[in-house]
């Protein structure tokens, strides 16, 4: 499920700020961390991007490997220049799509607490979460609709849709 | 007989599929819903929404359901894709696509477009839809691969294929009582809510002839799709695969 909302989460920013994903159109990207056995893929095209776990066969455009550190910094919005001159990151492929990648999922404002608890436990995942919400206080407005949204397609996907259309028509 | 191939666990004829299981779906098409309701308590709801919701279809966006039946998949991909995107329902059996035309109506739902279509020869233009959906029905095509094919082609770049469809249980307890269920219990059903239970027989074993979950990857990826994973809902029971034309 985690994927399904990160890939909702990337989504909804994209659309309802009107973010320019021409630069990554079609570029397939993937993102590993091991620590954490963490392995997504990026895909963007026609204006929205698929997050998919990352399959053996293929070629990427870009190849995306992190510590948990660099991890960490990535949602901290870091620069990968800094990053890769720091030795905390390895990429193959453009730096420069990479970057637009890591800028778009910093803006996101996602839980990586959340997200990490599905690879590491909740304990070393709440330290690192509790890390990133300390130098994350900015897009409030943002993760507020974010949040919203992500409500409003889980409530639909989990509550039957006679239920769901019930809730909507007695709450709005 | 020439080339065979399976029809429930009975080797047939490869002409032939076609028409037993358009006489299988020609006999439940009255009573789909409902059945599906009572052979899977409500849950097919769940899996269909679960597949509507992780297909990333857009407002604007141009979507066939193959083998939409009854509707339900096209009602929801409808108010995805809203007033400036399409919908088009196909299906090669002309019961359950009347069916369908009946259930949209009822929901006030006069938009979507209906498409008397064989799967394994889709009347479209190349690189034509944003996203392609079919849901619990590629198990009853004859050449799966051909199907793929031509869901591939008639998807543009950077396009969706849904794949909603029976699997391999992944727990080896559970898969003895699905066994039990499913070959005891839901050709009863079908007998006593649908008054056939040879139909829902078929139904039962079909699954079983059904590829697994890897190996229908397999079979996307060599159609040309170049990204493909699955999701299991259902400890496997249902299998989402979803993949991407690259």
């Amino acid at each position: 499920m985690f994927r399904l909302t990160l890939e909702k989460t990337l989504n909804h920013l994209i659309n309802t700020n009107n973010i320019d994903t021409e630069g990554l159109n079609n570029k397939i990207i993937g993102l590993s961390v091991d620590e954490f056995n963490l392995r997504l893929l990026f895909m963007f095209a026609n204006s929205r991007v698929f997050v998919m776990r990352m399959h053996d066969q293929g070629n990427f455009d870009v190849d995306i490997k992190l510590n948990k550190t660099a991890f960490l910094y990535l949602f901290k919005g870091a620069s990968f220049e800094e990053l890769i001159e720091s030795d905390e990151i390895d990429i193959n492929g453009s730096v420069k799509t990479a970057q637009q990648l890591a800028d778009l999922i910093a803006l996101a404002s996602i839980d990586v607490e959340e997200l990490v608890s599905h690879y590491t436990g909740d304990i070393i995942a709440h330290q690192l979460g509790k890390s990133v919400k300390l130098v994350k206080g900015k897009a409030n407005k943002d993760k507020v609709n974010i949040v919203e949204a992500l409500k409003n397609d889980l409530t639909t996907l989990l509550v039957a849709p006679s239920r769901s259309r019930f809730f909507n028509n007695n709450t709005h | 007989m020439g080339k065979t191939t399976h029809f429930g666990y009975q080797q047939v004829d490869v002409d032939k599929k076609q028409g037993l299981v358009k006489g299988v779906f020609d006999s439940v098409a009255d009573n789909y819903d409902l059945m599906n309701d009572v052979m899977s308590l409500g849950t097919h709801r769940l899996w269909k929404n679960y597949t509507i919701a992780s297909s990333n279809v857009a407002e604007g966006d141009k979507v066939l359901d193959i083998a939409g039946g009854t509707g339900d998949l096209a009602i929801k991909y409808r108010e995805k894709v809203g007033p400036s995107g399409q919908v088009i329902l196909s299906d090669i059996n002309g019961s359950m696509l009347e069916e369908g035309r009946k259930n949209l109506l009822d929901h006030g739902i006069i938009d979507v477009e209906f498409v008397q279509a064989n799967a394994e020869s889709l009347p479209f233009e190349d690189n034509t839809f944003d996203c392609v959906s079919i849901a619990f029905g590629l198990r009853n095509l004859t050449h799966k691969n051909i199907a793929l094919e031509q869901m591939h082609r008639i998807l543009k770049k950077g396009g969706c294929l849904m794949v909603l469809e029976f699997s391999k249980v992944e727990n080896e307890m559970l898969e003895k009582l699905y066994d039990l269920y499913s070959f005891n219990l839901i050709p009863k059903l079908g007998g006593l809510f649908a008054d056939d239970e040879q139909s829902y027989q078929y139904l039962a074993e079909s699954i079983r002839k059904h590829p697994d979950q890897e190996t229908l990857k397999t079979m996307v990826l060599d159609a040309g799709f170049g990204l493909c994973e699955y999701h299991n809902l259902s400890a496997g029971i249902v299998a989402v695969h979803k993949a991407i034309k690259t």
